[in-house]
């Protein structure tokens, strides 16, 4: 019952579609809330969440294990396509959307709820810990899909302040949360 | 390449940060075997995959796997593994029976397909309300133990609040401690008319501070949580107001302890 996510993959690459239904249930909820924070629109979301998943499908036989593990390669692909939607509508309206400026989105516990809120508490604890200048970088472009160029401007700060500030907060990131994963 | 100008942009580029063009050229030196960079976007990955985690997980509505897999199903055949299958199926098989066969099998198949879809259509379904049922259920065992708490506390007392005004039949019961706050249960209120809800005032010194609002079931029950006053609490006192809470009270009083 409890295929790896990698086998998952794999067995989507021979044209498996159990498997890929399967995929499905493993992961649609946790990058579902990922795009619903970057696109905001629940329907647009839902229509990005199924073309992350149908190129995924079509991308498994290009999955490689050793570049990252399954969570990581459908959360970058789900992260890509959102953001890509979430541009293509600031394009179209040609009007800014602030980002991050509302509630999170709605919980629904699953089964392992305590151990999900452990993982999250881990998470959280290692986000309050980056400097504030790190964490509003971070944060503008993991919730609100913004380039470094953009987030520069927004913030009135040169773009070699901004990839710096993105790189050591990410890697205090890694180094908090690493003895725990 | 060299690799001096990518040294910063591989955080950005995990996190999706580059421009169109940045990320163009960040990519085309990643495909040149560029070990650094692809470690560092490796990490970075999984790292934000970890982020990942801290979104409490949301159910996708349910109709985007029926179509996902109907979208798989659809393809299947035209995918290379299952091609060479029915192809050396085929051969040991005589080509006028194959035609048959094959027209029928995809018409059984294309039949269990829709009900395998409507199937899984429901399953979501089901599932989906569970975990409605199962957050429902888990929120007032939050509650029941938050309450049972406060009653193992010596210092908590029974505040009972009688109905007023427009309400007289209304009645509510106050689990208070002075420090660690409490929590509200109403009965027999009538539900706020539309745009209004019901607010708790606690009151101290005189002065009226808002302690939430809420609004009631169609039993007319509530349960409120209530945060901690800063000053030794009088009275506590409900009032109709506009649904977004407001300052000092305007509306009516429909329920009130006594002094």
């Amino acid at each position: 019952m409890a295929w790896a996510g990698t086998d998952l993959i794999r067995r989507m690459a021979a044209g498996d579609a159990d498997a890929c239904g399967t995929f499905y249930d493993r992961y649609a909820r946790l990058v579902y809330p990922l795009i619903v924070r970057i696109v905001r629109d629940p329907e647009d979301a839902a229509d990005v969440l199924q073309e992350v998943f149908w190129e995924a499908w079509q991308a498994a036989a290009a999955y490689d294990p050793a570049r990252g593990s399954p969570e990581a390669w459908i959360v970058t692909r789900a992260r890509t396509r959102a953001i890509d939607r979430v541009r293509a509508i600031r394009r179209r309206s040609e009007t800014f959307v602030a980002p991050i400026d509302e509630a999170p989105a709605p919980a629904e516990p699953g089964g392992d709820a305590a151990e999900r809120a452990a993982d999250r508490l881990i998470v959280i604890t290692a986000l309050d810990r980056l400097p504030d200048a790190q964490r509003e970088v971070i944060e503008l472009a993991y919730d609100g899909g913004l380039t470094q160029t953009e987030i520069a401007e927004r913030l009135k700060l040169p773009l070699g302040t901004v990839k710096t500030r993105m790189r050591l907060g990410l890697e205090r990131l890694r180094e908090t949360m690493k003895p725990t994963t | 390449m060299s690799h001096d100008p990518f040294e910063t942009q591989a955080a950005a580029y995990a996190l999706g940060a580059l421009d169109g063009e940045e990320r163009a050229q960040f990519e085309e030196h990643l495909a040149g075997g560029c070990a650094q960079c692809a470690g560092a976007v490796r990490e970075f990955g999984e790292t934000l995959a970890d982020v990942a985690r801290e979104t409490p997980p949301m159910i996708p509505p349910a109709h985007i796997k029926a179509a996902l897999l109907q979208r798989v199903a659809a393809t299947g055949s035209a995918r290379p593994l299952r091609r060479r299958g029915w192809v050396r199926w085929a051969a040991a098989t005589a080509a006028a029976v194959v035609g048959v066969s094959a027209f029928s099998a995809g018409l059984v198949a294309s039949r269990y397909e829709a009900r395998i879809g409507a199937m899984a259509r429901e399953t979501s379904a089901i599932r989906a309300d569970l975990r409605r049922q199962e957050a429902a259920l888990r929120d007032r065992l939050t509650l029941s133990q938050a309450v049972i708490d406060l009653l193992r506390d010596p210092a908590t007392r029974i505040v009972a609040l009688g109905g007023a005004g427009p309400s007289p039949a209304g009645t509510g019961r106050l689990v208070w401690h002075e420090t660690a706050g409490g929590h509200l249960f109403v009965a027999n209120l009538p539900p706020a008319p539309p745009g209004k809800a019901y607010e708790l005032w606690t009151i101290a010194g005189g002065q009226p501070r808002p302690a939430g609002v809420f609004k009631v079931d169609v039993s007319g029950r509530a349960s409120h949580p209530v945060p901690p006053a800063p000053a030794p609490v009088q009275l506590f006192a409900v009032t109709l107001e506009p649904e977004a809470g407001v300052p000092v009270p305007t509306g009516p009083i429909v329920l009130a302890s006594a002094k």
